[in-house]
């Protein structure tokens, strides 16, 4: 928990109190003169913590309205208007949407206050913001009690609280929701029983008056108080038909609160500046030029948080890369002696077969350069067949087909699509010998050659046939010639070497 | 809220200590990342170093296993003087010996300058050039089972290797050959780079 500075205003005095780690310092007060003012100048100079303005006056206003529920700029505009029409005459002034009402137009319950009386604040304001305190708000001892009575649940609530420098405050829930309260100073010949009988009585007829207690409700008055002074506020309040009174022990209050105050009589000035502390209310009277110094003081904060958590980012990024790579190194170290290892293996192996052979100009031959001439004479081996590979199953077809004669016959080594090695593309050119004017023997009998030649391996494809019978071709014939004229015909064999 | 050029002092060193924060922060991410970038590049080079070094060990043992079946084919190869220098001389003194032999009824041939074989598919020559001489061959014949006799005593009994790359046989009417052939080949060598 960090340091806070709190001040309370009453109608006549002005204190400061410490607050730290739920601890509340001694109050050191400041006189409504120009000495006190010099007091709170020196105060300041030595005190820079955030600062909270708690706010105990009788001229504080409240008004609950019933407003069509509106949003953004309109509802700033109707907040504005209803301003200007309450409360004109001062800059602290504050507007609190309590609830939406659940039916009708589903409107917002409002609840407007204002500090009616700006020059009892505005002296000692001018000079904090002169020394450019960080105020973190203004705020009203009835807006701070709110969260004391969420847990109390009753429909018709009055808290009493009583502070020793501003008097008996009374304040009305309805619902849990504020609606107004009100401070009596009380008078130093009044005890604090004698003043909450009468001023609980007046507050009645009050709530009678304005018909906010309907007739034979119950109204119940929680009453913060001192231990030692329950006994005596039991035995001067009785409860009666109208009004029902409980208390609040401070010490136990306080202990709820985490708070670290020891109270020593029923001032509950320490309870509210506590919960202020700990939990300040949404909205309060300060406005925008207020809290300049806060918002500076924020962002001080902001930018040394940042500052702290970019650090630590930074460190712990980087620390971990660090010791990401500190674990590779050891890694790398390992892999480079497992490479020299191996590597002084391969060496010693290689060096193992070193031979005797030599080139015919006295140089050693590398077991590499060996290798690499070996394979490369074996591949080397494909790309030159010898003739009789590449023509033996073409000359065992021509044992088995006499009546062809081979008239030319050429051979060429061509790199074909489809093989890694050179492939023979053969052209042979032949006559088919004593078939006289019997075509359709004659095309049967070569039709069998080229069918012998495919089943031994080759790729056949004729080039020219003896007589194209084909639509496309032309034909001639003389009748009356009947010689046998040998008929002529070139195919392209091709031979793919066996990889 | 907003901010004016007064309000500056008043926020001035939380703003500089998270811009030096921020410069400081960032530089050692920065240098940290290079640093781990580097030190990933250097695992993968000895990553990549160590399978290299696998491979080599397996290449070498290999070539241990099969030193011996290397070591008689490469002797065989140069006693076929296929690698180092043409042996042009002994290549023309052969072909006479050939002649002589009358395999076919005569020949005639052509040998070109040598030159950079190129194999065609291509093939890895590693550290060695490859060499060429084109030779052109004219053949007479008396039938086509010489033209295969005579290849074989030009692969089995001349000193170098000849790549026959076209051949074209055709009969003729002459007094004594009945076929010609007209051949064409190269005689191959190759040379290592480091050789003198």
């Amino acid at each position: 928990m960090s340091r806070k500075i709190l001040f309370f205003l009453s109608s006549d005095k002005f204190h400061a109190q410490i607050w730290e780690n739920g601890d509340l310092g001694k109050p050191i007060y400041f006189l409504n003169s120009a000495e006190g003012l010099e007091q709170l100048s020196d105060f300041l100079r030595s005190h820079r913590d955030p600062t909270y303005i708690l706010v105990d006056l009788i001229e504080e206003d409240f008004r609950h309205e019933v407003v069509p529920h509106l949003t953004g700029s309109n509802h700033h505009d109707l907040v504005q208007r209803k301003f200007e029409q309450y409360y004109r005459s001062t800059p602290f002034r504050l507007a609190r949407r309590q609830r939406r009402q659940s039916d009708g137009r589903r409107d917002d319950e409002i609840l407007f206050s204002a500090l009616t009386n700006p020059s009892r604040i505005t002296a000692w304001l001018e000079l904090l913001l002169l020394h450019e305190t960080p105020i973190a708000g203004i705020y009203s001892l009835p807006h701070a009690s709110i969260p004391l009575v969420k847990e109390i649940e009753y429909d018709q609530l009055l808290l009493l609280s009583w502070e020793k420098d501003a008097g008996l405050r009374q304040s009305y829930y309805f619902n849990r929701r504020l609606r107004f309260s009100r401070l009596t100073p009380l008078n130093p010949n009044t005890s604090f029983a004698e003043a909450v009988a009468a001023e609980t009585a007046r507050t009645y007829q009050y709530l009678q008056s304005l018909s906010l207690t309907p007739r034979g409700e119950l109204l119940k008055a929680h009453i913060i108080c001192h231990a030692q002074d329950k006994e005596l506020l039991d035995a001067s309040l009785p409860s009666n038909n109208h009004i029902q009174y409980a208390y609040i022990d401070m010490q136990q209050l306080g202990k709820r609160l985490k708070s670290k105050i020891t109270f020593t009589d029923s001032d509950a000035t320490p309870i509210f500046l506590h919960q202020l502390a700990i939990k300040p209310p949404r909205g309060n009277y300060a406005s925008a030029e207020h809290r300049h110094f806060y918002f500076l003081w924020q962002t001080k904060r902001a930018l040394f948080g940042l500052a702290a958590a970019t650090a630590l980012i930074c460190f712990i990024w980087s620390g971990f890369a660090f010791m990401q790579s500190s674990g590779v190194d050891a890694e790398i170290e390992s892999l480079n002696l497992q490479s020299n290892r191996i590597m002084a293996q391969s060496r010693e192996i290689t060096q193992g077969f070193q031979n005797d052979i030599q080139n015919k100009d006295g140089s050693i031959v590398t077991a590499t350069d060996m290798k690499t001439a070996v394979t490369l004479f074996r591949k080397l081996q494909l790309y030159a067949v010898p003739p009789q590979k590449i023509l033996k199953e073409l000359t065992s077809a021509l044992d088995s087909f006499p009546r062809i004669q081979t008239t030319k016959l050429s051979w060429q080594a061509s790199n074909l699509p489809g093989s890694s090695y050179p492939s023979q593309v053969i052209t042979f050119n032949g006559e088919l010998a004593d078939f006289g004017k019997n075509y359709r023997s004659a095309l049967d009998y070569l039709d069998r050659f080229q069918l012998a030649l495919t089943r031994a391996g080759y790729m056949v494809t004729p080039i020219k046939l003896p007589l194209d019978f084909s639509s496309k071709g032309s034909i001639s014939a003389d009748i009356r010639e009947g010689t046998d004229k040998p008929s002529e015909f070139s195919l392209k064999i091709i031979w793919r070497p066996q990889e | 809220m907003t901010f004016s050029q007064s309000d500056f002092p008043n926020i001035k060193w939380s703003l500089l200590t998270f811009l030096l924060v921020l410069t400081l922060g960032g530089s050692a991410v920065f240098f940290s990342q290079k640093f781990t970038h580097k030190t990933q590049t250097s695992l993968f080079n000895a990553q990549q170093q160590l399978k290299e070094a696998r491979n080599r060990l397996n290449a070498a043992r290999d070539d241990q296993a099969n030193m011996s079946d290397y070591t008689q084919e490469y002797s065989a190869i140069q006693r076929l003087d296929i690698i180092g220098d043409e042996q042009r001389l002994n290549l023309i003194e052969d072909l006479d010996t050939l002649r002589r032999r009358n395999r076919v009824i005569d020949f005639k041939y052509t040998i070109a300058p040598q030159q950079i074989y190129t194999p065609s598919p291509p093939l890895d020559s590693g550290n060695f050039i490859l060499k060429y001489s084109n030779m052109k061959l004219q053949i007479e014949l008396l039938h086509e089972e010489q033209l295969i006799n005579f290849f074989d005593s030009l692969r089995h009994d001349i000193n170098g290797w000849f790549i026959l790359d076209k051949c074209s046989l055709e009969r003729v009417s002459s007094t004594s050959a009945q076929l010609k052939a007209d051949c064409e080949g190269g005689w191959f060598t190759m040379k290592n780079r480091n050789a003198k």
